[in-house]
C-alpha cells in the first residue's frame, strides 16, 4: 500500500478533471489527479473537436452560448496549439425553416456571441462543396479543437504548479470520517499495488461514471445520464471550416475540419452505462443522410472510423427523461453536504468541452467556499506552453513543415499522419507504459487512412527495441491496437475503407500471419 | 479481336494468359495496376490453416470439398491444384522452389512462423526446425523489418511438430541511399542488384553471425539479379533466409516482372493501366470489353474472357455506403449482394464473411448466376474475385489464383479443340 497526501483528489482525467486538477493547483491546492485509465480516454476523446462559438445555443440555451463564446476566446488564447482557428458557418438547407436564421441573429446578439449573416455566394466561395441550395449562412467563431492536447496541455501545467497526476488507478473506495471526506483508496494497475491518498476534499469529475464514484463513497445516485452520441470521421477535410445547419439543434447537424479530417456528429441517445455504448447502423446511416443535406456526395466520400462518446447529462425535471437532445448543456454543481450531510465531496456534470476551464473554476469556487478559504481563479491569465513554443495556434501544415525539416535525418512511422520516429520515442519514454492507443491519442498514430495498416508493427517492434517493454507486450500491444482500430472501423466498412481493410488484413493476417503468434496467456488490455 | 483476353495482372492473370498464349491462342492482358503479387509476401501458398495448421496442403485441399462446399477449392480438387503449382513453378524454377505436397514454416516480420508450400529459395534455409538458431539481421534505415520484434517471437515460437528455436537480433547500418535515414525496402533490393553494394551488405552482416546460426535478413536481398541472395549467402558463409516485408513486397515483385516478362517473350500484348469499364454482350457471349481511356472509351473484342481482377484488396468488389456489394467493372451476379450481417466486431474473432463474397463459378470456372448456370458461355472467372475463401486467412491465395486460372485457360484451349 502506497499513502500520499493531498488537499484534494480530483477524480477523472477528462477536460474537465484536468482543468480542475490545473485550478486547484494553481490556487495553492496540493491536489491529485486519479483516472481509471488514460487522460481523455472518456469524452473528452470522444467528442467531434468543436470549439464552439456559442451559435449551437443561441436560440436553445443561451446561457450556455454566452459561456462559450466567452470561454472559447480564452482557450484559444491559452492553449494555443491544442486550438484551430476554422471559423464557422451556419447554413439554411433546402427545406430549413426560413425564420429560424432571425431567431438566430437575434439571439446572437442578444447573448453576445460575433455573428454575421454573409451572402450566399460567399458562403459558396469558401466552402466550395457546400449544398448549392442553401439559402442562407451566418459567419460565427466556432474552431476545432484537439481534446487530447487540451487535456494534455491542462495536466501538464497542473503538473508545474506541483500537482500530481495517476493515470491507470481506478478508486476503488472513497473514506468518510463521520460527515467528512478523508481518504481516496484507488489501485494502481500498472505498477500493482493499492494507493491510499489522504485527503480532506473529493472532487468527482468523472463525467458519464460520476454515479459510480458517488456509490463507492456510499452516497446515493447523482443525476448524471450517459447522452451516447456517435461521430465518424470522413477522409481529407471536406470543409475549410466549421459547417452546421441552421436549425434548431438536432443530429448529425454538425461538420468539423480537423486535422487530417472532417468529423460529422452527431446523435443523442440515452444509454443506461456509459462503457457499453454502441454504433447503430442506422445512427451511421442518419448521419451520412445528414452529410449529403450539407454536402452532395457526401456517401461517396471515405469514412474512416466511428466512434461513440457518452455526454455526462445533468436530468432535468422540465424535459422527458429520455430526451437527452434537449436536457441542459449547463453545468451544475451538486454538494454533497447539502444533499447528503457529508463535507468535503462535490460531483460536477453537464458542460461540454469548450467550457472545460469555466467548469472548473466553479467546482473548485464552491470548494473554496465550503472550505471557508478565499483563492482566486488564475487559470484564464496564463497561457499553457504544451509541446508548443513559442505558442501558436494550430494549423493544418506543421506537421509537414515539420517533416519537410526533419525527413532526410528521421524515418515517417505513420506516414498517414506524418508522425517520425523521434515523436513516438520522445511519446513513449514520457509514457513507458503507455498502450500503443495512450500513444495514439498525443501522436495520431493509425488515425489516417490505412488505420494502422503499415504503423502497427513498425510501432510495435520500435516499442520493444526501444523501451522497457517485453516481446510478450509489444505484441500483445500490437494485438490490441489492431483490435481497438477494428472496433471503429467496422460499423462504417464501405467504399475505399473496405478495400483498405482487405489490404490491412493481407499484412497481418496473410504475409506476416500475426494472429498465429503465441497468444498470451492474458490478453493485454491496458 | 484476340483469341482471348486476360483481365488482371496477378497471379491468376498472369497464368491464365501464359497457359492460353503457350496453347497457341492470341491473347491481351488488361490490367489496372501492377497486379496483386506485390501485395503478397512472394511465396506460393497452396493451404496454410483449415483452420488449423496444415502440413500436408494437397491433403488437405481434398478435405476441404466436404467441409466447404462453397470454397474454390472444392470446385478444384487436389490434383488441379498440384499442376497449377508444378506449372508455376515450371515458369520460375529460380524462384519457386519445394514439394505442393508438404508445407514449409517460415518466419514472417513480425517473427510469426507461417506455413506455405513453395517459397523462394533464398528464403527456405530459414524453415522454422527443431534446434536452429537464428540472429536476425535489421538495417537501422528500413522501418518495415523490425528486427528485435522479430528475433523475440521467433525465439519464444512454438515450433511445428515439436521443440524449439533460439533467436536474437542485431541491427546493423549499411545504407542503400547514403543521404536518407528513411530508405524502403525496394530501394534496398535495387542496391542490392549491384555486386559491389551486396558485398560491402553481406561483409557487414557476416560480422554479426555467430557459428551454427542461420541469418535472418529482410526481404529485400536483390529485385532483378535472382542470385543476388546467392552471392550474399556465400560471403556471410552462413544459410541466409529472407523474410517478406508489407508491400510493395520485393518478392512478388520479381515473380511478378519475371512473369510478366515471360507472358511479353510468350506473344501476349500487355495494355496496362487500363481499367475496365464496361462489356458487350450478344446472346450468351461477351463480345468485347471497354476500358477508359482520355477522351473515350475503348473497346477490345475476344473470343474469351478470363476475369482476374483480384477482391477487395484491387476494388474489383466494391461496398457502397448502403452496403450493397457489386462488381463494378462487369457487373457480374455475386455469392452476396448485401453486406449486413457479414461483418462482425471481433478483430481476432471467426472470418469476416464479407470477405468470402465473390462470383460464383462452375467446373471450368464459368461465372454462374442466380440460378447456379453459367452467365455466358465464354466468361470465366480466376483468382481472388472467386467466392468462398479467406485467402489471407488460409494462406491459399496463390494455390487457388493459379488452379482457377489453369482450369478456365484449360477450358478455352480444350473447346477449340
Amino acid at each position: 500500500m502506497r499513502r500520499l497526501q493531498a488537499d484534494v483528489v480530483v477524480i477523472g482525467g477528462g477536460s474537465t478533471g484536468a482543468g480542475v486538477v490545473r485550478d486547484a493547483a494553481m490556487r495553492g491546492y496540493k491536489a491529485i489527479l486519479v483516472d481509471k485509465s488514460d487522460l481523455g480516454q472518456g469524452t473528452t476523446g470522444r467528442f467531434h473537436g468543436l470549439l464552439h462559438s456559442g451559435g449551437r445555443y443561441v436560440v436553445s440555451d443561451p446561457g450556455s452560448a454566452t459561456e462559450c463564446a466567452e470561454e472559447n476566446a480564452i482557450i484559444t488564447r491559452i492553449q494555443p496549439g491544442a486550438v484551430e482557428e476554422t471559423g464557422g458557418l451556419f447554413v439554411a438547407t433546402p427545406g430549413d425553416d426560413p425564420e429560424y436564421g432571425d431567431r438566430f441573429l437575434a439571439g446572437a446578439a442578444a447573448t453576445g456571441v460575433p455573428a454575421r449573416e454573409i451572402p450566399v455566394a460567399e458562403a459558396l466561395r469558401r466552402e466550395p462543396r457546400l449544398n448549392p441550395g442553401i439559402f442562407r449562412a451566418i459567419e460565427v467563431q466556432d474552431g476545432s479543437v484537439d481534446g487530447w492536447q487540451l487535456v494534455w496541455g491542462a495536466a501538464s501545467s497542473a503538473i508545474e504548479h506541483g500537482g500530481q497526476v495517476l493515470t491507470y488507478h481506478p478508486v476503488t473506495r472513497i473514506e468518510h470520517d463521520g460527515d467528512q471526506v478523508k481518504a481516496v483508496f484507488c489501485y494502481d494497475q500498472k505498477g500493482g499495488e493499492d494507493v491510499q491518498i489522504d485527503c480532506r476534499f473529493v472532487l468527482n469529475c468523472a463525467g458519464p461514471w460520476a454515479e459510480g464514484i458517488t456509490h463507492m463513497a456510499g452516497l446515493p445516485p447523482v443525476p448524471v445520464i450517459p447522452g451516447r452520441g456517435i461521430m465518424i470521421a470522413m477522409n481529407h477535410r471536406l470543409v475549410n471550416s466549421v459547417v452546421n445547419r441552421l436549425i434548431y439543434p438536432a443530429d448529425g447537424d454538425i461538420l468539423v475540419p480537423v486535422h487530417t479530417v472532417s468529423i460529422i456528429g452527431t446523435t443523442d441517445v440515452k444509454e443506461s452505462h456509459p462503457d457499453d455504448l454502441p454504433i447503430p447502423r442506422d445512427e451511421v446511416q442518419q448521419m451520412f443522410d445528414a452529410g449529403e443535406a450539407l454536402i452532395p456526395g457526401f456517401r461517396r466520400a471515405r469514412a474512416l472510423h466511428a466512434w461513440s462518446g457518452a455526454r455526462p447529462l445533468i436530468k432535468d425535471d422540465r424535459v422527458s427523461a429520455s430526451d437527452t437532445r434537449h436536457m441542459s448543456r449547463g453545468m451544475a454543481v451538486i454538494d454533497h453536504l447539502e444533499r447528503d450531510g457529508i463535507k468535503g465531496m462535490l460531483t460536477i456534470g453537464g458542460g461540454k468541452l469548450t467550457t472545460y476551464r469555466l467548469m472548473a473554476e466553479h467546482i473548485v469556487d464552491a470548494m473554496c467556499a465550503q472550505l471557508g478559504e478565499q483563492r482566486a481563479c488564475t487559470t484564464a491569465d496564463e497561457v499553457i506552453d504544451f509541446n508548443n513554443d513559442p505558442p501558436k495556434n494550430y494549423v493544418i501544415t506543421h506537421r509537414l513543415e515539420d517533416r519537410e525539416e526533419d525527413r532526410l535525418d528521421d524515418q515517417i512511422i505513420c506516414e498517414c499522419e506524418l508522425m517520425s520516429k523521434r515523436m513516438f520515442v520522445e511519446a513513449l519514454d514520457e509514457q513507458p507504459t503507455g498502450t500503443l492507443d495512450d500513444l495514439r491519442r498525443q501522436l495520431r498514430l493509425g488515425m489516417g487512412p490505412c488505420q494502422g495498416g503499415f504503423c502497427s508493427m513498425r510501432a510495435a517492434g520500435i516499442a520493444h527495441d526501444h523501451g522497457a517493454i517485453d516481446v510478450e507486450r509489444a505484441t500483445g500491444l500490437l494485438r490490441l491496437f489492431l483490435k481497438n482500430r477494428w472496433i471503429g472501423l467496422w460499423p462504417i466498412l464501405y467504399g475505399d475503407q473496405v478495400r483498405q481493410t482487405a489490404l490491412d488484413d493481407w499484412i497481418y493476417q496473410g504475409t506476416l500471419d500475426v494472429e498465429h503468434l503465441p497468444v498470451p496467456a492474458e490478453e493485454v488490455v491496458r | 479481336m484476340r483469341d482471348a483476353i486476360v483481365i488482371g495482372s496477378g497471379l491468376a492473370g498472369l497464368t491464365a494468359a501464359l497457359r492460353l498464349a503457350k496453347g497457341g491462342k492470341t491473347v491481351s492482358l488488361i490490367s489496372k495496376g501492377p497486379g496483386g503479387l506485390q501485395l503478397s509476401q512472394g511465396t506460393f501458398d497452396i493451404l496454410g490453416y483449415s483452420p488449423d495448421r496444415v502440413s500436408d496442403p494437397l491433403d488437405a485441399v481434398g478435405a476441404l470439398a466436404k467441409t466447404k462446399p462453397e470454397h474454390p477449392y472444392a470446385v478444384l480438387g487436389a490434383d488441379a491444384v498440384r499442376e497449377a503449382a508444378e506449372f508455376v513453378a515450371g515458369l520460375v524454377p529460380d524462384l519457386l522452389a519445394g514439394d505442393p505436397a508438404s508445407n514449409v514454416n517460415l518466419p514472417t516480420a513480425v517473427g510469426a512462423v507461417r506455413p506455405t508450400a513453395l517459397a523462394q529459395p533464398s528464403m527456405i534455409d530459414g524453415a522454422v526446425k527443431d534446434g536452429n538458431a537464428y540472429v536476425v539481421v535489421g538495417l537501422r534505415r528500413l522501418k518495415d523489418f523490425q528486427a528485435t520484434l522479430v528475433a523475440g517471437n521467433l525465439d519464444r515460437a512454438e515450433v511445428p511438430g515439436g521443440g524449439s528455436v533460439s533467436a536474437r537480433a542485431v541491427w546493423i547500418d549499411v545504407p542503400a541511399r547514403p543521404e536518407e535515414a528513411d530508405t524502403t525496402g525496394l530501394t534496398y533490393a535495387r542496391a542490392l542488384d549491384d555486386p559491389n553494394v551486396r558485398a560491402t551488405f553481406a561483409k557487414a552482416v557476416a560480422k554479426q553471425a555467430n557459428a551454427g546460426e542461420i541469418v535472418v535478413l529482410p526481404g529485400v536481398l536483390g529485385l532483378d539479379d535472382h542470385d543476388a541472395w546467392r552471392d550474399i549467402a556465400q560471403i556471410v558463409d552462413h544459410p541466409v533466409c529472407e523474410v517478406p516485408l508489407p508491400p510493395p513486397g520485393v518478392p512478388g515483385l520479381r515473380l511478378f516482372r519475371t512473369l510478366s516478362a515471360l507472358a511479353r517473350d510468350a506473344g501476349v500484348r500487355m495494355i496496362n493501366g487500363s481499367k475496365v469499364i464496361a462489356k458487350r454482350v450478344e446472346g450468351d457471349r461477351v463480345v468485347s470489353v471497354s476500358i477508359s481511356s482520355a477522351g473515350h472509351a475503348r473497346e477490345y473484342e475476344a473470343s474469351a474472357f478470363v476475369f482476374a481482377p483480384g477482391g477487395f484488396e484491387s476494388g474489383a468488389l466494391a461496398v457502397d455506403s448502403y452496403g450493397h456489394i457489386t462488381e463494378p467493372a462487369l457487373g457480374l451476379p455475386l455469392s452476396h449482394d448485401s453486406a449486413e450481417g457479414l461483418i462482425h466486431g471481433d478483430f481476432w474473432g471467426s472470418d469476416q464473411a464479407l470477405f468470402e463474397v465473390g462470383v460464383r463459378v462452375d467446373q471450368s470456372m464459368r461465372v454462374l448466376g442466380p440460378d447456379s448456370a453459367p452467365v455466358y458461355s465464354n466468361l470465366f472467372a480466376a483468382g481472388g474475385i472467386l467466392a468462398g475463401a479467406t485467402r489471407w486467412r488460409e494462406k491459399s491465395g496463390e494455390g487457388i489464383a493459379a488452379a482457377s486460372a489453369l482450369r478456365a485457360a484449360d477450358t478455352i484451349l480444350g473447346e477449340e479443340k
